[in-house]
């Protein structure tokens, strides 16, 4: 099975560059065949371009809801995903729309769709590191991915 | 590609012949991927569905329910293609990698300009199936025809654009060119020159500032000769242009002035039938570099030499005329910075074309159903706006207040966030 772990952010805006801090993370990890690391900083139409003929997508990326606490890790379907305002941008669709549109058009797209989303605290300052909240469940978010694609 | 044009102006290096067609031909990729995405995404489903149309049907999944599961395909394949390509000469489509001071990082291969050409080959025939669809869909369509160029949709500015020395249209390089409604050139100017021509009003209720004309002056959200406000955009740079260096969209440009009436046009809606024809020239221009002998030369960087110190880099974004400007240090570390972006060209037009779309369209006593509220919309959504570029703050947080009005204009709701004291 064809597996793509997919870190999305913006690696210069704090915490919203934690899927990215944990792709990084997990690429020295996953040193087996089968299984693809990438990190990118793109959204719908592109996203259809990067999820095409894999079986598998595990998704990391950040998140930030009316109740949650910096530091929470929600393990998400993209059905989760139909009323979210970042997941879209002014230029292109939105995520949910993006894959019922490849799965229409009979685009390869994975079977599965997982997503790792990290509750934030801070996606409006510029820096290269996350807040400490956010960079200590790092590896909590490291050790979750490796235990969904089955890896000791 | 402005802030790399910036930055040969910063080190006072020219780019090798090889390195600039490079560049250029990556540029066309880029605007065959992004207009694409722009017409069939956002601005299609108003046309194919209808302005007043159900908002769940509304959007791509109702075009492609609509005009056939093999357009669909055929519009992700050209995107694709378009990136596919800016992938290999930028090494990532979005964000690349490849521009440098002086040039570009890496030739390309004869494998890949044939691969390069093959796939221009078929932007080219995507290009032209795309102006049919906007031909067959909305031209053929009295209503739509009446909707783009009736008033409410219509405004009257100065237009701003990259031009070549034969004032053709041109979105990597060359001089900005600015006509006024009648079309008559009244500036033209080198980048480095923008200061001495576009200033910049600010509004307490906005952190997006107004540029105008330093010419005219600024003189309020008025349209017209006597206000300063221009606009950019694909209609813009035809409009500011005598015309374009490919034939086919040539033809589709004459075809397009002769239907509206002559030039300029100033429907705003006419913005998504420019983009067409700018997909049409961005894939003949892709097609001719691809098959230029020389974009295979391994000469693609000139190493600069000079002490780094001040340079401006303006390029024809998708959206309009987009200016990068930086001051540095000796070592070149950016000290000073200033970005003007299409959006921000065209922020005080859109505020006028959201205005008065409203007030045609929203009457007292009238029920303001989701259709109307979406013909508004479509006066914004023609920008094909980006506020992310245009509302650029450093400091890392973003003081707001939002205050809600009811009709008799007493306070509803407040709503806040890092404000001061």
């Amino acid at each position: 099975m064809k597996t793509l772990v997919l870190g999305l952010g913006n690696p210069i805006l704090s915490d919203d560059g934690v899927g990215i801090r944990v792709a990084q993370e997990l690429r020295s990890n996953l040193e087996y065949e089968g299984t693809a690391v990438m990190e990118a900083s793109v959204a719908g139409l592109d996203l259809l371009d990067l999820l095409t003929s894999y079986d598998k997508a595990i998704i990391i990326d950040a998140i930030q809801t009316r109740e949650g606490r910096p530091g929470q890790v929600y393990r998400l379907k993209v059905e989760d995903f139909m009323a979210t305002q970042h997941a879209s941008l002014l230029h292109d669709v939105n995520f949910a729309t993006a894959l019922e549109l490849g799965r229409r058009l009979g685009i390869p797209l994975p079977k599965e769709i997982v997503v790792f989303a990290v509750e934030v605290e801070d996606v409006t300052t510029f820096n290269e590191r996350c807040t400490p909240k956010v960079a200590q469940i790092v590896p909590v978010v490291v050790d979750m991915v490796m235990r969904e694609l089955n890896v000791e | 590609m402005a802030s790399c044009k910036a930055t040969d102006a910063v080190y006072h290096v020219d780019p090798p012949p090889a390195a600039k067609k490079l560049r250029e031909l990556f540029y066309c990729a880029h605007m065959v991927h992004s207009h694409i995405a722009h017409f069939y995404a956002l601005a299609a489903p108003d046309f194919v569905l209808g302005p007043t149309s159900d908002p769940a049907e509304r959007n791509i999944l109702g075009v492609v329910a609509k005009v056939g599961l093999e357009i669909g395909s055929e519009v992700i394949k050209h995107r694709a293609y378009a990136q596919d390509i800016q992938n290999v000469i930028g090494g990532k489509a979005t964000h690349p990698v490849f521009a440098l001071p002086g040039g570009v990082s890496k030739p390309i291969t004869e494998e890949e300009r044939k691969d390069f050409e093959e796939k221009a080959k078929s932007e080219v025939e995507f290009a032209k199936f795309s102006l049919k669809l906007f031909n067959d869909v909305v031209l053929a369509n009295k209503d739509y025809l009446a909707l783009i160029t009736g008033d409410i949709y219509t405004m009257k500015s100065y237009y701003m654009g990259l031009v070549d020395s034969n004032n053709r249209i041109n979105f990597y390089d060359g001089d900005v060119r600015v006509v006024d409604e009648d079309g008559k050139e009244i500036v033209r100017f080198k980048p480095a020159e923008y200061l001495d021509y576009i200033a910049e009003h600010t509004e307490p209720w906005s952190y997006l500032k107004f540029p105008f004309l330093k010419k005219i002056g600024w003189k309020g959200f008025i349209e017209g000769r006597e206000s300063g406000i221009y606009r950019v955009s694909p209609l813009a740079r035809l409009n500011a242009a005598d015309g374009i260096a490919t034939p086919l969209a040539q033809a589709e440009y004459e075809k397009m002035y002769q239907t509206l009436g002559g030039k300029p046009v100033h429907a705003t809606l006419a913005f998504h039938w420019a983009r067409l024809i700018e997909l049409l020239y961005a894939a003949e221009r892709l097609l001719e570099l691809s098959q230029d002998k020389e974009i295979t030369s391994p000469e693609v960087r000139t190493i600069p030499t000079a002490t780094p110190d001040e340079g401006v880099g303006i390029v024809e974004a998708p959206r309009g005329t987009l200016i990068h400007h930086y001051q540095t240090d000796s070592k070149g570390i950016v000290q000073k910075t200033n970005l003007i972006v299409a959006t921000c060209h065209n922020y005080p037009a859109m505020n006028m074309s959201i205005k008065k779309v409203a007030q045609a369209v929203i009457q007292k006593g009238q029920e303001v159903s989701e259709g109307l509220l979406n013909m508004v919309e479509m006066a914004f959504r023609a920008y094909d706006p980006c506020f992310g570029c245009a509302t650029h703050t450093l400091p890392g947080q973003m003081p707001l207040e939002v205050i809600i009005y009811d009709s008799q204009g007493g306070v509803v709701r407040r709503l806040s966030q890092s404000l001061p004291g």
